[in-house]
């Protein structure tokens, strides 16, 4: 097997740095060979292919651009699936959590009764779940579309028992594959990720571990190796890639204030200096009095952000959550935090989990010029001052 | 890295017209010659093969001409039959064609997807079935007991690769096919789709851009003319048709408008119009030119002897020749020319839904038949049995022994050929050998046993063929006479003719009246065919010596 230190690269970029502009033009660079562009969310599928388009015209004959899954699904099932499975697999099916349901050890009296495994059921207790022995139910739902959370566990099979076919196909029809968001792999996917960088294809990876919100996967597999943490994945000796940390620290999106903010988020990261000098008479990161809100998104019509979709806010102004503002602009924008945010603002020392921080640290960097937080009144938060809609008025 | 240009290595074809059940045919990179007798299937396969590739069946989409006839006959009826009361039913019958191949950017297509279920191979299959989303109706069908005929509209034409992707279709499949067949008169529809087809594969991308902008400003400049215009202002004002603007313009709606109305033009004559052996060496000669980068070819070329001259169908010949070298060519034929001349170890035997091939054929064989190209190869190839003889008087006596022991008959209506080899008798056996005809050698022993025995060494005594047997006279003749200062050579047919029979017997029969044997001889010798004539034509019951009797025995099967 052939080593190339210089054929695999993982780029870790900042929020705001321009690393999917960087995919792209990397991707647009190359005439010649056929290139693959593979992301998880489809948010994010649709971005690469609007920024190809914003550059490009049209996407280049040479170059594919597909969501992790549907990848996994043509190039990592089909193929070989017969060394696996017989029958015709009808796709794929979204899970969050664990898939393969077998029964409950202790159903509610409801579901006894009616003799059902009900999924969804919440009163029902202890789940258990198909091992692998039981291969089709273990993978499969019952109209034979493939478990998502499984579905690189089975490429990765399928690429053992035949011997390494599934990758060598893979490497034969793509020079280079480009992955984005990397911190979203997680499980299975790392295993792959480890075939593909002894393969013959080069591989590119770009991803903001602090911006790990999101898994294809909730499997045992490489657990600790999860969202911001995937960076320590890439650390192992044994993994066959380079590292640039260096080249993308600048944020161009947002201003100083909200770069100091999110900086302070990741402390272990390399600090990220802004590029965005643009004045606009309201910028940086502001309290808002949860009463006066309304005449706060009426004056600067901020994007809503909030931590999920349960959270009041104001209806008939724009809302996102967190994560689903991936990957987007805003010149402004409002939260709505949780407690442990608002404790974290208060002291930064204090404990924030992984994917809340995580999804802080996405929103606070979606706005060019200002942040909003909705607080009461009474809070005091050092360093952020109070924005006072009366007085500005 | 050297391009490589995609192939099929084979083609595997289950109840597609002429094929019941499953057939399998193993191609080469460059040309291959496909021989067989008339309904051996040699047309099937070219069909099979260019449908699988263009989505095409006589010129038109499948998908409008799908109908009952393109599945096997029996097969349909063995389903129709299970149908009936009291037999056990079958299955609804399905056609598959699936062509594997290889060279540059084959790997998208790799996959287990294949009836071998091999991972190794690459390629895309076409298949033809009941469409499972109308198994309700089928089943409905089925009770009331009235399906005479296959249920075609509930039958789906799809596509996959071995890698399973079902969203292929015809135009995502880099290879192309060429079918040209001159002998045809199928596709006499004005426009030649396969012309256009040809012509639109000739051109690369940017071209075929430009030549449909080009077409576009061509009507659009035609709709701006005064004379247009003005009919338009003209049915505009007097018509009372609809509220709605009516106008005369050109179509422009259809995709590929250009396609279908610009025609090709051979010295001002169109296409269609110039003579069918003309046609074929033009779209021969184009789909050789055919070199697109990324696309790779396969020319199916039906019965190239057919409408060509001995003149043209050598130039046409040269031209396939010389394209084989980038491009995969797979040519039926019945003309032992055409297959000589392109080489025998491209040839693709098919019987009874098997195929020989004749690979290995020593170079010097090879050689010989290709510069000696009017050797009758396809005849041994072809036929049951074969003897072969020297000459024209050998043919006639054999065929004359022959139909005195088989009731008149000629060998020929028995399916034995007597092909006259002059003194190629060792290559004909080289064939014959590779392909295990069957075949008798019938030769005079010129009195050296020896030299026949080394001749024939790998066919005789402890190499001795099943297939293969070589008869001639064992006894040496001796006598006085000489011709000059030559000793007469009494081991030749017509003495042997002599000896099994007598003087009066042949006087008669030649209507000659010699007293001597000698003088009878020399007339035989000097007049050989003339004699061989007589002898064919004679109503006397006359004597072969046995081994000519040996010969025409029926081989045991």
């Amino acid at each position: 097997m052939q080593l190339n230190q210089s054929n695999n690269k993982l780029v870790i970029a900042a929020a705001g740095s321009g690393k999917t502009t960087f995919l792209v033009e990397e991707a647009l660079k190359n005439k010649e060979e056929k290139i693959l562009i593979t992301t998880y969310t489809q948010a994010n599928e649709a971005e690469i292919r609007k920024k190809i388009i914003q550059k490009n015209k049209c996407i280049p004959e040479n170059v594919t651009v597909q969501t992790w899954f549907s990848f996994l699904l043509k190039h990592g099932v089909r193929p070989f699936q017969g060394f696996l499975f017989e029958k015709k697999v009808n796709g794929l099916i979204l899970i969050n959590g664990q898939s393969g349901l077998k029964a409950y050890r202790f159903p509610c009296q409801e579901c006894k009764q009616n003799r059902v495994i009900n999924l969804i059921c919440n009163k029902c207790k202890s789940p258990i779940y198909y091992g692998e022995k039981d291969f089709e139910r273990y993978y499969f739902s019952k109209g034979i579309k493939i478990y998502s959370d499984k579905l690189s566990k089975f490429v990765f099979r399928c690429n053992e028992k035949s011997d390494g076919f599934v990758i060598e196909r893979i490497s034969k029809i793509y020079s280079h594959i480009y992955i984005d968001e990397i911190q979203d792999l997680a499980g299975y996917d790392l295993e792959l990720l480890k075939l593909l960088f002894n393969s013959e294809s080069d591989i590119l990876l770009v991803g903001d571990p602090r911006q790990g919100t999101y898994s294809t996967n909730s499997a045992p597999k490489n657990k600790q190796f999860k969202k911001a943490k995937v960076i320590h994945f890439f650390q192992d000796k044994s993994i066959n890639i380079q590292t640039d940390q260096e080249s993308f620290t600048t944020n161009y999106r947002c201003n100083k204030f909200i770069c100091d903010l999110s900086n302070k988020l990741f402390g272990n990261f390399k600090e990220t200096e802004s590029a965005n000098d643009t004045l606009t008479g309201h910028d940086g990161v502001f309290l808002i009095k949860d009463k006066e809100v309304e005449s706060y998104l009426q004056k600067f019509a901020p994007i809503q952000l909030r931590d999920s979709s349960r959270t009041k806010v104001h209806d008939g102004f724009n809302v996102m959550t967190f994560g689903s503002s991936k990957g987007l602009s805003f010149d402004r924008i409002l939260i709505y935090p949780t407690k442990p945010i608002i404790d974290w603002l208060k002291d930064n020392k204090s404990e924030l989990a992984e994917t809340s921080r995580s999804k802080l640290y996405v929103a606070i960097t979606r706005a060019r010029h200002s942040v909003g937080i909705v607080t009461k009144s009474t809070l005091n938060i050092p360093g952020i001052p109070y924005f006072d809609t009366e007085i500005n008025q | 890295m050297l391009f490589r240009p995609m192939y099929i290595t084979k083609v595997y074809i289950e109840n597609f017209k002429t094929f019941k059940g499953s057939f399998k045919l193993e191609l080469n990179e460059g040309i291959n010659i496909l021989v067989g007798n008339n309904e051996a299937g040699k047309s099937t396969i070219i069909e099979a093969i260019h449908l699988a590739l263009s989505g095409l069946l006589n010129g038109r989409y499948f998908k409008n001409e799908l109908s009952q006839y393109v599945f096997n006959n029996e097969v349909v009826e063995e389903y129709l039959e299970s149908l009936e009361e009291g037999n056990a039913s079958q299955p609804l019958p399905h056609i598959l064609i699936e062509v594997f191949l290889d060279g540059d950017g084959v790997e998208e297509f790799w996959g287990d997807f294949n009836t071998e279920k091999n991972p190794k191979v690459s390629g895309f299959s076409l298949k033809v079935a009941f469409d499972e989303k109308y198994q309700e109706h089928y089943e409905k069908l089925i009770q009331l007991g009235e399906l005479k005929t296959l249920p075609i509209e509930y039958y789906d034409i799809s596509w996959s690769s071995f890698a399973r992707n079902e969203g292929l279709t015809p135009r995502t499949i880099p290879l192309k096919s060429a079918l040209i067949d001159s002998a045809s008169t199928k596709f006499q529809n004005g426009s030649d789709i396969y012309i256009s087809r040809i012509i639109k594969e000739f051109l690369d991308t940017s071209e075929v851009v430009e030549v449909s902008q080009a077409h576009r400003r061509m009507k659009e400049s035609f709709m701006e003319e005064e004379a247009i215009q003005k009919i338009n202002e003209k049915i505009k004002t007097a018509s009372k048709i609809s509220d709605k603007k009516v106008e005369l313009s050109v179509e422009l709606s259809s995709k590929n408008a250009w396609e279908s109305s610009l025609m090709t033009y051979i010295e001002d004559i169109p296409f269609h119009y110039i003579g069918k052996g003309e046609q074929c060496l033009i779209k021969t000669k184009l789909a050789l030119g055919h070199k697109k980068a990324k696309e790779a070819n396969i020319i199916l070329l039906e019965e190239p002897e057919n409408h060509l001259s001995y003149l043209k169908l050598n130039q046409l010949i040269s031209d396939v020749k010389d394209g084989s070298s980038d491009k995969q060519i797979l040519v039926s034929t019945h003309s032992s020319f055409v297959a000589n001349k392109l080489g025998l170890e491209h040839l693709i035997l098919l019987n009874n839904k098997k195929t020989t091939r004749l690979n290995d054929l020593s170079s010097g064989t090879e050689t010989f038949f290709q510069k000696l190209s009017g050797y009758d190869t396809l005849r041994l190839i072809l036929c049951d049995k074969a003897i072969l003889v020297e000459g024209d008087s050998d043919e006639l006596v054999v065929q004359k022994a022959f139909m005195v022991n088989n009731n008149g008959k000629l060998p020929i209506e028995k399916g034995v050929d007597v092909i006259s080899v002059g003194i190629s008798f060792l290559r004909f056996l080289e064939i014959a050998d590779k392909i295990g005809a069957k075949v008798t050698v019938m030769t005079d022993s010129d009195g050296d046993i020896d030299a026949l025995d080394k001749k024939y060494e790998n066919y005789l005594g402890k190499n001795a063929k099943q297939n293969i047997n070589i008869c001639f006279d064992s006894s040496i003749d001796t006598g006085n006479l000489k011709i000059g200062d030559k000793k007469f050579n009494y081991n030749t047919l017509e003495p042997k003719l002599l000896k099994a029979n007598n003087l009066d017997k042949l006087n008669t029969v030649f209507g000659t009246s010699y007293e001597f044997e000698d003088d009878l001889l020399k007339y035989m010798k000097s007049n050989k065919t003339e004699c061989a004539l007589k002898i064919f034509e004679t109503s006397e019951s006359i004597n072969f010596p046995q081994y000519i009797l040996d010969a025409i025995k029926p081989v045991e099967q």
